[in-house]
């Protein structure tokens, strides 16, 4: 089944420990600092080379932090080489000008979390993510700045309309996220349920059952067929049990933006008068 | 620290050296068939014109790809003034390395799914999602298309990025839906899998219950690879070169190799999943065999693969290119419904419980498909009988 063969006791690529409460705080602390400077480089408070250089040089100051405090294991540093790299393309994303090179960026930081999902052994969600957004995605966006580039630049290329709505609105959003991830037992990863049938569908928590789960010694080959899954069938259960509101809501968006699709691509009546 | 690292090492490097060593035989080997490839199509080519083809140099013409190979390595570095020089960089290695990247989880050789150590014919074994990695990465091969084109700052190689784009959303869709018959039935992802459920008889292949899928794979993986009935974004009479149009030397190179690593993967994918991999009528499966026996299964598929790679430029220089709504109609209008009623066939198989090789009556579709068709297209093209028969008055050549 899986190459290297599991030993319940020494799984190579699965980190179990949770985040710890303040490190909660200096998440939530770091997501607020970044809010206000996004919204101070906005308003062309900060505007010297000086300071871009001083966040580059904090930003590789961490990223040496990391290096200095993650075990010196292969896998480890492969995965921080991606997350770094994901990091610098999200930074590319947002500070680039010319609109091109911002789609790049995003499709260099989208690419790079795919391989930090790799490494965490979450490969269908890394190869789906690859799939919609790099490889169709990221490829519509680059289309349509081809075809709509001016010459020069426009002004809408440089400035936000509203950087106070997109800086509140982002901020809420990445809250969520730190919250949901520090929060232990909030969001399932993984889940053992080999008993719920198919017709017992419900989304949430299943009863009786402790996270992180943990591989252990007792179990049987079928157990951790499920925690490491080589069927397709696996992953349908999983989909259609463990996650089914959040399939079916995304299902919902894409039939509205079907729709809307339509809409826009019907072209306007001529006035023939 | 480093210590640590160095132990970690250690402890992969059982399962480290076969990958590295498997990587080692795909870069040796896929640059030396993309050359020989060039080789053998100018061949075909030239049979197909009724010429004799290169044969110069070396016996049968032989050494007439390493002899390209070394002129164009030594061809002077052209850079135009009006690029943008690092993503014009960029671009051709980008493409290159998408298309040796799907190579990643493709079994070059018999491969058993128990997965004992030590040397085998696939860089990451036991990948479960094994096809769809594959449709992902080659889903990023357009980037590079892309990228030149842009980077290229022309009209003509915008041109062939555009296009591009356009040819290969379109038929990511039915490559993807091609296949979903094949994985309802083997419950599997793995690419592995789905050959050892093609062992047995010679009628446990694919191909003889999934045609359908089968076509409409073949036709949507060869447009990916921008081939000729399909070469929109670089056709020369349109577009001088397209998307490489400002590329030359060892750039223009890097993208032709890419062209032909995807026409390696192809023909791979097409062997493995539809026409049995490794596995022929009295082969022993690789699981416990012996060298000997491995590496008739290598050649099994190697024969296979070579099968494919031929059809695919017999077509090449049989087939005339596209015009571009034809190549939308054909993905959206054609393989599109194809692959859905495939799968709709598959699912009703699969929840009756009824047995599969029923599903062989689709190969109906495409023929009800085509006839469909060419009948709309004689009823809108309304040619006069006569000139259909070539009575024409100007005693011009039939149209069929």
């Amino acid at each position: 089944m899986n190459p290297l063969p599991i030993d319940p006791k020494n799984l190579p690529l699965v980190s179990g420990d949770p985040f710890q409460g303040n490190l909660a705080q200096i998440l939530l602390l770091v997501i607020l600092l970044g809010a206000v400077a996004y919204l101070l480089l906005q308003h062309g408070l900060i505007k010297s080379k000086m300071m871009a250089w001083a966040g580059a040089g904090l930003f590789a100051f961490a990223a040496l932090m990391a290096f200095t405090s993650i075990p010196m294991q292969l896998d480890s540093i492969v995965r921080m080489c991606f997350s770094i790299l994901a990091v610098a393309g999200g930074v590319a994303f947002v500070t680039n000008r010319e609109p091109v090179h911002a789609a790049l960026g995003f499709a260099t930081a989208v690419l790079s979390s795919c391989g930090v999902m790799f490494m965490q052994s979450a490969y269908f969600i890394a190869a789906a993510t690859m799939i919609v957004y790099a490889g169709a995605t990221i490829i519509v966006f680059l289309f349509v700045l081809m075809f709509a580039q001016k010459a020069q630049l426009q002004w809408y290329d440089v400035q936000l309309t509203s950087p106070v709505i997109a800086a509140a609105v982002s901020t809420s959003l990445l809250l969520a996220i730190a919250w949901s991830v520090s929060e232990s037992g909030e969001i399932l990863p993984v889940k053992l349920d080999l008993t719920r049938p198919y017709s017992l569908a419900a989304p949430g928590p299943s009863p009786g059952l402790t996270m992180p789960p943990v591989p252990e010694a007792s179990m049987t080959q079928e157990q951790l067929d499920a925690f490491v899954p080589g069927k397709t069938s696996g992953l349908g259960r999983s989909m259609f049990t463990d996650y089914l509101l959040a399939i079916e809501l995304a299902g919902t968006v894409l039939l509205v933006a079907t729709i809307g699709a339509m809409v826009l691509a019907q072209k306007p009546e001529r006035d023939l008068s | 620290m480093i210590n640590n690292l160095i132990n970690s090492l250690f402890e992969y490097w059982p399962v480290l050296w076969p990958a590295l060593a498997a990587i080692g035989v795909i870069l040796a080997v896929v640059p030396f068939l993309g050359l020989y490839m060039t080789f053998v199509e100018r061949k075909i080519a030239a049979y197909v014109q009724d010429r004799v083809g290169p044969n110069r140099v070396g016996p049968f013409g032989l050494f007439q790809a390493i002899a390209d190979g070394i002129k164009i390595f030594l061809k002077e570095q052209l850079i135009p003034d009006h690029v943008f020089t690092a993503l014009y960089f960029l671009a051709p290695a980008f493409s290159l390395i998408t298309a040796m990247f799907a190579l990643v989880v493709m079994p070059f050789g018999p491969v058993a799914t128990d997965y004992k150590d030590g040397f085998r014919f696939i860089v990451a074994p036991g990948i479960d999602i094994g096809i769809l990695m594959m449709l992902a990465i080659s889903s990023l091969s357009a980037y590079g298309i892309i990228v030149g084109g842009w980077a290229s700052n022309s009209k003509y190689s915008i041109y062939g990025a555009i296009r591009s784009c356009a040819q290969f959303i379109s038929y990511e869709i039915p490559l993807g839906l091609s296949i979903l018959g094949v994985i309802a039935i083997t419950g599997s992802l793995n690419i592995e899998k789905i050959v050892e459920a093609q062992s047995g008889s010679l009628f446990d292949w694919n191909v003889f219950w999934q045609p359908v899928a089968m076509l409409v794979f073949f036709t949507a993986a060869l447009a990916e690879t921008n081939r000729l009935p399909f070469d929109l974004p670089e056709c020369e009479q349109e577009l001088v070169g397209g998307f490489h149009t400002e590329y030359s030397g060892i750039k223009f190179v890097l993208y032709f190799l890419a062209e032909y690593t995807h026409i390696v993967t192809v023909s791979f994918l097409t062997a493995l999943l539809f026409l049995g991999g490794w596995h022929f009528p009295g082969l022993p499966g690789p699981s416990g065999a012996s060298t000997p026996i491995l590496l008739l299964g290598l050649g099994v598929l190697l024969a296979k693969v070579s099968l494919v790679v031929l059809v695919i430029i017999l077509l090449r220089w049989s087939l005339p290119r596209f015009r571009f709504d034809q190549l939308m109609g054909l993905a959206w209008k054609g393989l599109i419904p194809l692959g859905l009623v495939n799968l709709v066939g598959v699912a009703i198989v699969l929840s009756l419980g009824l047995p599969k090789h029923l599903l062989i009556a689709t190969v109906i579709l495409p023929v009800l498909g085509a006839y469909y068709s060419a009948a709309k297209f004689n009823a809108s093209t309304a040619i006069p009988n006569a000139t259909r028969q070539g009575l024409s008055p100007q005693g011009a050549v039939s149209y069929e």
